[in-house]
Parts: structure tokens; C-alpha cells; sequence
């Protein structure tokens, strides 16, 4: 495998005290699913602005396909795609209007844009829909047109900023099918930036998580989710003695705590351990009322490296006035 | 470079004949223009009959002498607009799908001058219709042209409107480009649409200003095509320029003006 996006010291400043994207390095693999997890404000979409030629870096460089993205442009618009996080479909045009003009501004040819349109409109589930006004779709419904429209070309490199927000989970679940079949059965690297930790930690090869400008941390998300720590089995048990020592000499287990009446083991791989460790307990003649195994989560992982967990992020990221701030800008 | 700049092209008019009242609008416009102002001022009547060719450029009375400006102006409204689906097209993000898209910068604009050019000879066929049909309404004049207007004249008519039409529209498309909000835009039209119709010889004739004006008024393309549509139109003008002049001075504006288009977009239509 070789690296197919290769970004080094990329920066944005926007304005004095707006550092949006800082002095990040990092590469794709070709043909991976690569994932840009973070809260509002993060820089994900800045740093996809970037690299799709619509803003230019204040710093560093960044090459998508081997091509420059400042000094290549127009080689680099060949081989890219990107479905954006604001939406960009024509509301004056019905749906199928909307992806004939993708077909023509990407030169799909005629009849092959023919049957992948009307493949595309159906995976959206918009065949219904499609020969009405896109001003008279649902917010859904636009996002899901904005995403066919983005998978027309078959693009090298396909950028999508945060493909499924706002979509009903079915929906959600068919896009990522989607994208999963892309991948199996094209070459194509998607690079995609979301924050729905299931996104990240089911569809992606590997994730960059990213605050305030910078990786704070880049792994596949098993490994991610193990470097903040093992499986967690829970185990509650009627015993007079307190098994702590018993359960920490059982091999395999990294810690064993006693909390609230329960036991809280922590081991690398909890689905082997388990029995092993309910076996430990009975030997010493206790019974067990209750086991319980977790694993850790995205979520503990982006708390470990950010600092708060993702729900706090988005909530103190002040949504609202970074919707209204991008509408503001918008108008410039 | 075809296949999008088409598509886009047919776009452009679609926006334009979906929205009924836009169609409308402009319609109603050169109808209350060539009714109240053109009936109005009428002033040939308190001219000796032998000045009125020569004053108004060779027509018989002052609404066919205006009734042909009005072609070159309603051409110019139209244009100033061009810019417009622009200033929405950023605001909405469509302009950002087309910079991302794989298709050489100046399509963008061309193809919104495509379709403004296309729309504006629509209009104008149709004011033109209505100048003449107002002979037929008692109480009104109507356009009179010469005796013997062939289509060739037509045809003539056609080519410098269309001429005018490019170059208005690659002016204002490019404007769009680079103001990059609708007040800005708006503004700009409006400091230029008054200056540019009134230092012509669309509305008065040139021979009725004072010299300062005259001297601007001959070399504004709005001049230049009227001048031309009323060589075409009636005999005995006593143009301002030579027929030539006003033509290759149209070809020559919307030449560069296109040119400055596509060189300016290539700049505004990359990463910033
Ligand atoms: N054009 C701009 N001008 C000024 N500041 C900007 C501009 N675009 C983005 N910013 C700022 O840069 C920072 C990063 O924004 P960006 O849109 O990249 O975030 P994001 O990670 O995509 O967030 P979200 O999850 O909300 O989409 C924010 O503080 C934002 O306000
Ligand atoms: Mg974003």
C-alpha cells in the first residue's frame, strides 16, 4: 500500500485569534476508509476545504493523488470528489436534474450516467421523489441527494464531510453499506469526517481524532479504543470473603478492583477471560449473581486524548452559534 | 469545455422560466417604458418637420427614434442581472460544487453569459414586437421603420444587440465574480445603469446635448448600437458614426470583456 493522500504541517489561520487547522501531518493509504473524528469547531472541514482546492493553506502541503493541492488544482479536481457539509444541490431542478448536471459537470458518459443515476436515486431511496422540485424535499432528503450526487463519477479519492448527518439510522446504515461496497469493489480511498463515534469506529480503517486544529491521536479505532485500556468484565457475587487478591492471580487479568459490592476486572481480552475468571470464583465457593463485560469505547478513547468526552464537546462546542456563524459566512 | 458549459447554460434558463414572475417582470418594464415615456415625451411634435429625421437619427417621430433605444437599453437591464444567479449561486454553495468540479474556470461564467445573451434577444424580440404593435392601437404611435426593411436589416438589428448583450453580460458576470455579496452588486449597478443609458443616444438625441456629454455619449457602447439598430432601421440617418465603426467598436468591447471573463475567473474560482 502506498500513501495516496500525504499532508505535512497543513495550517489555516483565518484571522488572528482563528487558528483553524494546526500544523497537521498525516497520510491515507490507498484504498482505506480514513476517518476525521472530532466536535464543532474541530477543523475537519477546513482541513477537507483544503484539500479538495476550495481554501488555501496559510502552511505546509499537502499532495492527494501525488498532485499539489495549491499548484495542481486542476489536476487535483480530476481524480477527487466531495460531498460537502453544506449543502450545494440546485432547489430550482428536481433531483434527477440535479444529477444529470453532476453527470455533466464530472463528463460521466451518457449512458453509463443513465444507469447509475438511476442505481444512485434508489440506494438514496429518492426514485419517488425525483422528478419533483429539490425545494420541495426535507432537509433528509436534500443530504441524501447531496450524497448520490457525490458518487456519480467514482472518483480516486472521495471526500465526504460529514456524510450522514442528520440522516434516520436506516438510512445511515445504507450509506455505510455503500460505502463498504464502494471500497470492495472499486479502488477508491474515501476520506471522511464525521462525528458519530459509531461512524468512526464501524466504517473506518483507521481515525484521526482532532481538537482545536490538531491530531491529538491517529490509529486504527481497536487500537485506539485498547490504548486507553482492556475490556472490562463486572462480576457481582455473594461471598463473605473479599476475592480481590484471588482475582488478580488469575493470569490474564491486568487489574481487579472491588467497587460498590462489585468486582471490576480489567483484562485485554474479556470474552476469554470470563470463564476463566467465573471458574477462579467458584473454586473459592462463591456464587455468582451478575456478570457483566464492556468494552471500551470510542468515546472513552477521544476523553482519554481530548480531555471531555464527545457529548461534552458538542454541547460546549456551542452548536448553534457555530451553525450561525457558518450561515453568516455564507452570505459573504 | 461543451458538455458543462451547456449544462449549465440550460440551467441558467431554466431558473429563469420556472420563476413565472421574472419572465414577467421584465416584460412589464419596456411596456410601461415605451407607453409612458415614449408616448409622453413625445417632443417631436413641437419640432419643424423638416428637423425631425435629422435629429432623430433618420425616424419619423420621437417614439421610433426611442422605441429602438429602448431594444439596446432593455438589453443592458438584462445583462446588469446577469451577475445575480452568481451572487445566489455562492450565498447557497452551488458556486463551491462548481469550483470543486473538474471543469475549466471560465465555463462558469460563460455559460451564465450564454444564457443572459439568450434571454436578452428573447426580450428584445418581444419589446420589438410591441413598438409595433402600438401603430395599431388608436391614440398611439408606433414604431415606423423604413419602407423596404428587409430581413437582412433584421438579421443586422440581431447581430449588434447580440454583440451588446456579450459584452453588458461579461462585464457584469465578472463584476459578480469578484464582489462577492449582493449589496456590493447592487450598488455598482445602480451607480452604472443610470450613466450608461443617459450618456447615450438610446434615449435623446446626441445632437440635443450639450458638447461634454456629447463627446462621452459617442463612445458608449449603448451609442454604438443604437446608432447601428437605426442605420438599419430607417434611411437618411445621419449616423453618428459610420456603420462599421459601431460594429467592430461592439466587437472589439465584448472581445476583450469576454477575455478579461475567463482571465479573471480562472483567479476567483481557485482556492482562496
Ligand atoms: N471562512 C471562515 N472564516 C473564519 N473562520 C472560519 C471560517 N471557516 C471556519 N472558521 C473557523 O474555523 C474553525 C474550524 O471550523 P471547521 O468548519 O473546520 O470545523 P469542523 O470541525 O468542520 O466543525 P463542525 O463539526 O461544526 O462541522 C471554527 O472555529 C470556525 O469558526
Ligand atoms: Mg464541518
Amino acid at each position: 500500500m502506498s500513501a495516496i493522500v500525504e499532508v505535512e504541517n497543513l495550517t489555516k489561520r483565518f484571522s488572528e485569534d482563528v487558528l483553524a487547522v494546526d500544523d497537521i501531518s498525516f497520510s491515507v493509504e490507498e484504498g482505506e476508509i480514513f476517518g476525521f473524528l472530532g466536535p464543532n469547531g474541530a477543523g475537519k472541514s477546513t482541513t477537507i476545504n483544503m484539500l479538495t482546492t476550495l481554501l488555501k493553506p496559510t502552511g505546509g502541503k499537502a499532495l492527494v493523488a501525488g498532485l499539489d493541492i495549491d499548484k495542481q488544482q486542476d489536476e487535483v479536481r480530476h481524480v477527487i470528489g466531495l460531498v460537502p457539509q453544506d449543502l450545494t444541490v440546485d432547489d430550482e431542478l428536481s433531483g434527477r436534474e440535479n444529477m444529470y448536471l453532476q453527470a455533466d459537470l464530472y463528463n460521466v458518459p451518457r449512458g453509463e450516467a443513465k444507469t447509475r443515476i438511476e442505481d444512485l436515486l434508489k440506494l438514496v431511496n429518492l426514485e419517488d421523489a425525483a422528478d419533483r422540485r429539490v425545494k420541495t424535499y426535507s432537509g433528509g432528503m436534500r443530504k441524501r441527494l447531496e450524497l448520490a450526487e457525490g458518487l456519480i463519477h467514482r472518483p480516486q479519492v472521495l471526500f465526504l464531510d460529514e456524510p450522514t448527518l442528520g440522516l434516520d439510522i436506516q438510512t445511515r446504515t445504507a450509506i455505510w453499506e455503500y460505502i463498504r461496497d464502494l471500497k470492495k469493489n472499486n479502488v477508491i480511498t474515501v476520506f471522511l469526517t464525521t462525528h458519530y463515534l459509531e461512524e468512526a469506529d464501524g466504517l473506518c480503517d483507521r481515525v484521526a481524532i482532532i481538537d482545536h486544529g490538531k491530531i491529538v491521536a491517529l490509529d486504527t479505532p481497536e487500537n485506539l479504543k485498547h490504548s486507553v485500556g482492556g475490556d472490562v468484565i463486572s462480576l457481582e457475587v455473594t461471598s463473605e470473603k473479599d476475592l480481590t487478591e484471588d482475582l488478580k492471580r488469575v493470569p490474564g487479568v491486568m487489574d481487579a478492583r472491588k467497587e460498590d459490592g462489585q468486582y471490576r476486572i480489567k483484562a485485554a481480552n474479556g470474552e476469554e477471560l470470563t470463564p476463566v475468571v467465573l471458574k477462579a470464583v467458584w473454586d473459592q465457593g462463591a456464587v455468582v449473581t451478575s456478570v457483566n463485560l464492556a468494552h471500551p469505547t470510542l468515546d472513552q478513547a477521544f476523553l482519554e486524548y481530548t480531555g471531555r468526552s464527545m457529548r461534552d464537546a458538542e454541547q460546549t462546542g456551542n452548536y448553534d452559534k457555530v451553525a450561525a456563524s457558518r450561515r453568516a459566512r455564507r452570505m459573504h | 469545455m461543451l458538455r458543462e458549459t451547456w449544462s449549465l447554460t440550460v440551467r441558467e434558463m431554466k431558473h429563469w422560466y420556472r420563476v413565472k414572475i421574472q419572465v414577467f417582470m421584465t416584460l412589464i418594464q419596456p411596456i410601461v417604458w415605451l407607453g409612458l415615456f415614449g408616448q409622453a415625451f413625445n417632443f417631436g411634435t413641437f419640432l419643424p418637420p423638416s428637423q425631425i429625421p435629422l435629429i432623430f437619427s433618420g425616424a419619423p417621430d420621437y417614439f421610433s427614434f426611442m422605441a429602438l433605444g429602448m431594444l439596446a437599453v432593455n438589453a443592458l437591464f438584462t445583462c446588469m442581472f446577469s451577475g445575480m444567479s452568481i451572487v445566489w449561486d455562492r450565498r447557497f454553495g452551488f458556486l463551491n460544487k462548481l469550483k470543486v468540479a473538474p471543469i475549466p474556470r471560465g465555463a462558469v461564467p460563460l455559460s451564465r453569459i450564454m444564457a443572459t445573451v439568450v434571454r436578452s434577444l428573447i426580450q428584445v424580440s418581444i419589446v420589438l414586437v410591441i413598438a409595433l404593435a402600438f401603430a395599431y392601437i388608436p391614440g398611439l404611435t408606433g414604431l415606423t421603420l423604413k419602407a423596404g426593411f428587409s430581413v437582412t436589416d433584421l438579421l443586422g438589428m440581431f447581430f449588434v444587440l447580440f454583440l451588446l448583450s456579450v459584452a453588458f453580460s461579461a462585464m457584469f458576470t465578472t463584476v459578480a465574480l469578484a464582489v462577492e455579496n449582493q449589496e456590493t452588486l447592487f450598488g455598482l449597478i445602480n451607480l452604472l445603469n443610470l450613466p450608461l443609458m443617459f450618456a447615450s443616444a438610446a434615449l435623446f438625441p446626441t445632437a440635443m446635448m450639450p458638447d461634454w456629454l456629447r463627446g462621452i455619449a459617442e463612445y458608449n457602447p449603448l451609442t454604438w448600437t443604437a446608432d447601428a439598430l437605426r442605420q438599419f432601421a430607417f434611411v437618411d440617418t445621419a449616423p453618428i458614426h459610420d456603420l462599421w465603426f459601431d460594429i467592430i467598436g461592439l466587437v472589439a468591447i465584448a472581445a476583450l470583456l469576454l477575455g478579461i471573463s475567463a482571465f479573471v475567473s480562472r483567479k476567483l474560482l481557485s482556492n482562496r
